[in-house]
């Protein structure tokens, strides 16, 4: 029988999310507190452009210059200004080889954008973007070729496999390790800095029948801020597994969840809590100390989830998938809080925490102007000095 | 005088009998009271009893409602001969009729719903740069009525081509398929000898839709059936609203050749009612009937015969007739394991009658 009651659902805390689709389009979606509860969407950047689908996308959550990164899906990575939606710089990070074949074969799959490079006036930023046949390169964008798509500063390529295809990438919190894992490529811990391979996984023993399956890593994510070291990764064969890099190299837990692919995964800033999303649109978070499911997030999403985040300080995770919703959910009552209907099929989102619902985005623009011409001023009068 | 009147009433009030009194007593309660409700036909436990009353009730709820609509259209045509205003007639609420308001639904302002339609995987065919060419398939074991439905899909879907399954695998076929440059692969699927279940691929990394068959009827099996010829069909796509029946919609308009051959007079229909898709098949021809009408004149007198010329439609039904329920959407080619889907049903998303997603 169809459930005729409806439950009450608390509407959405004040949240702004961020989230990018197939045909190139990102769409700002923001729940404010007065007409309680729900979510909208406010802004739409860009225009509809199939060759231009957005990949990945990563935003530098910082207070006073915020920016948004995209992977487009013709090579070309651009940032934007999250507040409005401005393209600050346009640049080709996939294919040096400039045929236009590899462009087309070598997608970028993984794209972070460091947050604790300090906002100097001449970079606007460094990332680090990995294709699908396992180049990494971490690059930064200087201001003043903003417009020539080219960059400036220091960028390193390393290639982190060979054979296979890679298929997540991640950072830790302190922005020195980053790991990878893909179709037939283990899990592998690098350190940016010095770009070499510190650990690498190893398969689990083959199961009783002595069927070995081929390592296909479908997401991961580091455990917990302060520490390195513990991984988590999930597979395509619906398995969730747990890696302790300073103790061996097989996994520590690995944990069974139903029967789909897993998608999406996102840690917890408590440290002990990953939540994962699947092929089929389940959502369900599991206690990775004891391997322990601990509860599913029981929902209207029936298509594949492709991006799961969660809030750094409110108890919410916000996930986007191919069913074309943004849902909210609370994370201590696994209740759905908002869904938004967006059109098409959703590939990233990403959570604006310095939204404040005070302050408008033109008010927000008025006090970054003011800083960045103090700042201006300050070092105008340095120069001053020194001459 | 009142006293001798207050004294003879007691008189007669005592010198009544127990049962007058009885009588009495019974009279009052009536009078005072309404008639107790005459007691439901379920609550009689006798069963003759029980359905007599039962049929008894059928009988005047429909008298009443013949009442009913006769009066209403003795009203209608007396206020079609005075020149009034005719009244309105009712419409009936169905559940169709009350459908909760669904935000996925297409509207047909929206431009980010044409950018996705140039963008995905259907529009090289449906702009008629690629000709439909579509691979049918069954599943390992094929008997009972599968294959009779296989012969009669090839003749309503024109350009198709059958291929014995064998062992293969459907990754396998998939590539083959490619190969052979085919924009679709349809893959029937029998169970206990009876097709239950439909699959269509389209290539080149198209989604996959899963859908369930039920109710086939065979052509040699419905009554005063045509033979389809080969020209092109015309295909008619009924109510596919929302987003998610929009892509449904295009996938089966993939299958089809875009230019239709209106003089071949054959037309395939695809109607989507609370979620069931209803495939139906037909010829069909238009007649020119010239009809006799008798117009009566205002003063009633002179009454003319006119021959209007009206404009008859026959159909024929011919080729199967099926029903089409979605069970999943899966976004590339078919792929259990690694699987992502757009759309799949789950018990979760039931929580409303009157809510469907196509």
């Amino acid at each position: 029988m169809p459930r005729i009651t409806s439950v009450e659902s608390p509407g959405c805390p004040p949240l702004r999310a961020i989230t990018t689709d197939i045909l190139g389009l990102v769409k700002v979606v923001e729940a404010r507190a007065r007409p309680a509860g729900v979510a909208k969407v406010v802004e739409t950047w860009g225009e509809p452009d199939a060759s231009r689908a957005i990949l990945v996308a990563s935003l530098a959550d910082r207070a006073v210059d915020p920016v948004l990164a995209l992977a487009r899906k013709n090579g070309v990575v651009e940032l934007l200004n999250p507040l409005n939606g401005d393209s600050l710089a346009a640049i080709k990070a996939s294919g040096q080889e400039q045929t236009t074949g590899a462009v087309e074969n070598d997608p970028i799959v993984a794209l972070h954008l460091f947050k604790k490079h300090a906002p100097d006036l001449s970079t606007l930023g460094t990332f680090l973007a990995c294709t699908e046949k396992g180049k990494a390169s971490v690059r930064s964008v200087a201001k003043e070729n903003a417009a020539s798509a080219s960059d400036v500063g220091p960028s390193s390529t390393w290639d982190v496999c060979s054979t296979g295809k890679l298929q997540f990438s991640s950072l830790d919190a302190g922005e020195n390790y980053a790991m990878f894992g893909g179709n037939g490529m283990e899990v592998n811990l690098w350190d940016i800095t010095s770009c070499s391979k510190i650990w690498s996984a190893k398969s689990p023993r083959g199961n009783s029948l002595g069927i070995f399956t081929k390592p296909w890593f479908t997401a991961g994510t580091f455990l917990c801020k302060d520490d390195h070291r513990k991984i988590v990764a999930c597979t395509n064969n619906h398995q969730v597994r747990l890696y302790d890099t300073s103790s061996q190299r097989r996994p520590v837990i690995s944990v069974d969840f139903r029967e789909s692919p897993i998608k999406a995964v996102a840690a917890d800033p408590d440290g002990h809590t990953v939540y994962i999303g699947t092929g089929t649109g389940d959502l369900a978070s599991f206690d990775m100390r004891t391997g322990k499911l601990v509860g599913c997030y029981v929902g209207k999403c029936s298509g594949s989830i492709r991006s799961i985040v969660r809030h750094p300080e409110l108890p919410l995770i916000a996930s986007c998938g191919l069913d074309s919703y943004l849902r909210i959910w609370d994370t201590n009552t696994r209740q759905p809080l908002s869904a938004v209907y967006l059109k098409q099929h959703l590939t990233a989102v990403v959570i604006d925490s310095h939204f404040s619902t005070e302050e408008s985005a033109t008010i927000r623009r008025e006090r970054r102007r003011i800083y960045m011409l103090k700042m201006k001023l300050q070092s105008d009068g340095d120069m001053m000095k020194k001459q | 005088m009142a006293r001798e009147d207050r004294k003879r009433k007691q008189d007669t009030d005592d010198a009544a009998d127990d049962g007058e009194r009885r009588g009495r007593r019974d009279k009052r309660p009536k009078e005072d009271k309404p008639k107790p409700a005459p007691p439901l036909p379920s609550e009689i436990r006798n069963k003759e009893k029980r359905s007599e009353v039962y049929a008894k009730l059928k009988r005047d709820k429909k008298a009443q409602k013949r009442k009913l609509g006769r009066e209403r259209a003795q009203a209608a045509q007396r206020a079609a001969e005075l020149g009034e205003e005719v009244p309105e007639k009712q419409v009936p609420r169905t559940i169709e009729n009350t459908r909760e308001p669904d935000e996925t639904v297409c509207r047909p302002d929206d431009q980010e719903l044409f950018a996705g339609n140039d963008a995905d995987e259907f529009n090289a065919v449906l702009k008629q740069v690629v000709t439909p060419k579509v691979l049918i398939t069954t599943c390992r074991f094929n008997s009972g009525r599968g294959p009779a439905f296989i012969k009669e899909l090839m003749q309503v879907i024109p350009n198709a081509q059958y291929v014995n399954r064998g062992t293969y695998d459907l990754k396998k076929v998939v590539e083959y398929a490619n190969n052979r440059e085919f924009t679709s692969v349809m893959v029937v699927h029998t169970n206990r000898r009876e097709p239950d279940a439909l699959l269509i691929i389209n290539l080149p990394e198209g989604p996959t839709a899963h859908f369930k068959l039920s109710k086939l009827v065979l052509r040699k099996d419905i009554k005063n059936h045509g033979n389809p010829t080969s020209h092109k069909p015309e295909l008619v796509l009924n109510n596919f609203t929302t987003r998610l029946g929009h892509r449904v919609g295009r996938m089966i308009q993939s299958l089809f050749p875009q230019d239709p051959n209106f003089r071949g007079r054959r037309v395939v229909t695809f109607h989507n009612q609370r979620d069931y898709i209803f495939f139906r098949h037909h010829r069909y021809v238009f007649e020119e009937k010239e009809k006799k009408v008798v117009t009566k004149d205002k003063k009633g007198k002179a009454s003319e015969t006119k021959t209007e010329k009206h404009v008859n439609c026959r159909l024929q039904e011919c080729g199967p007739r099926f029903i089409l329920k979605l069970i999943t959407l899966q976004h590339g080619t078919f792929d259990t394991k690694s699987g992502e889907y757009e759309w799949v049903h789950k018990p979760d998303l039931d929580t409303s009658r009157r809510r469907f997603f196509l």
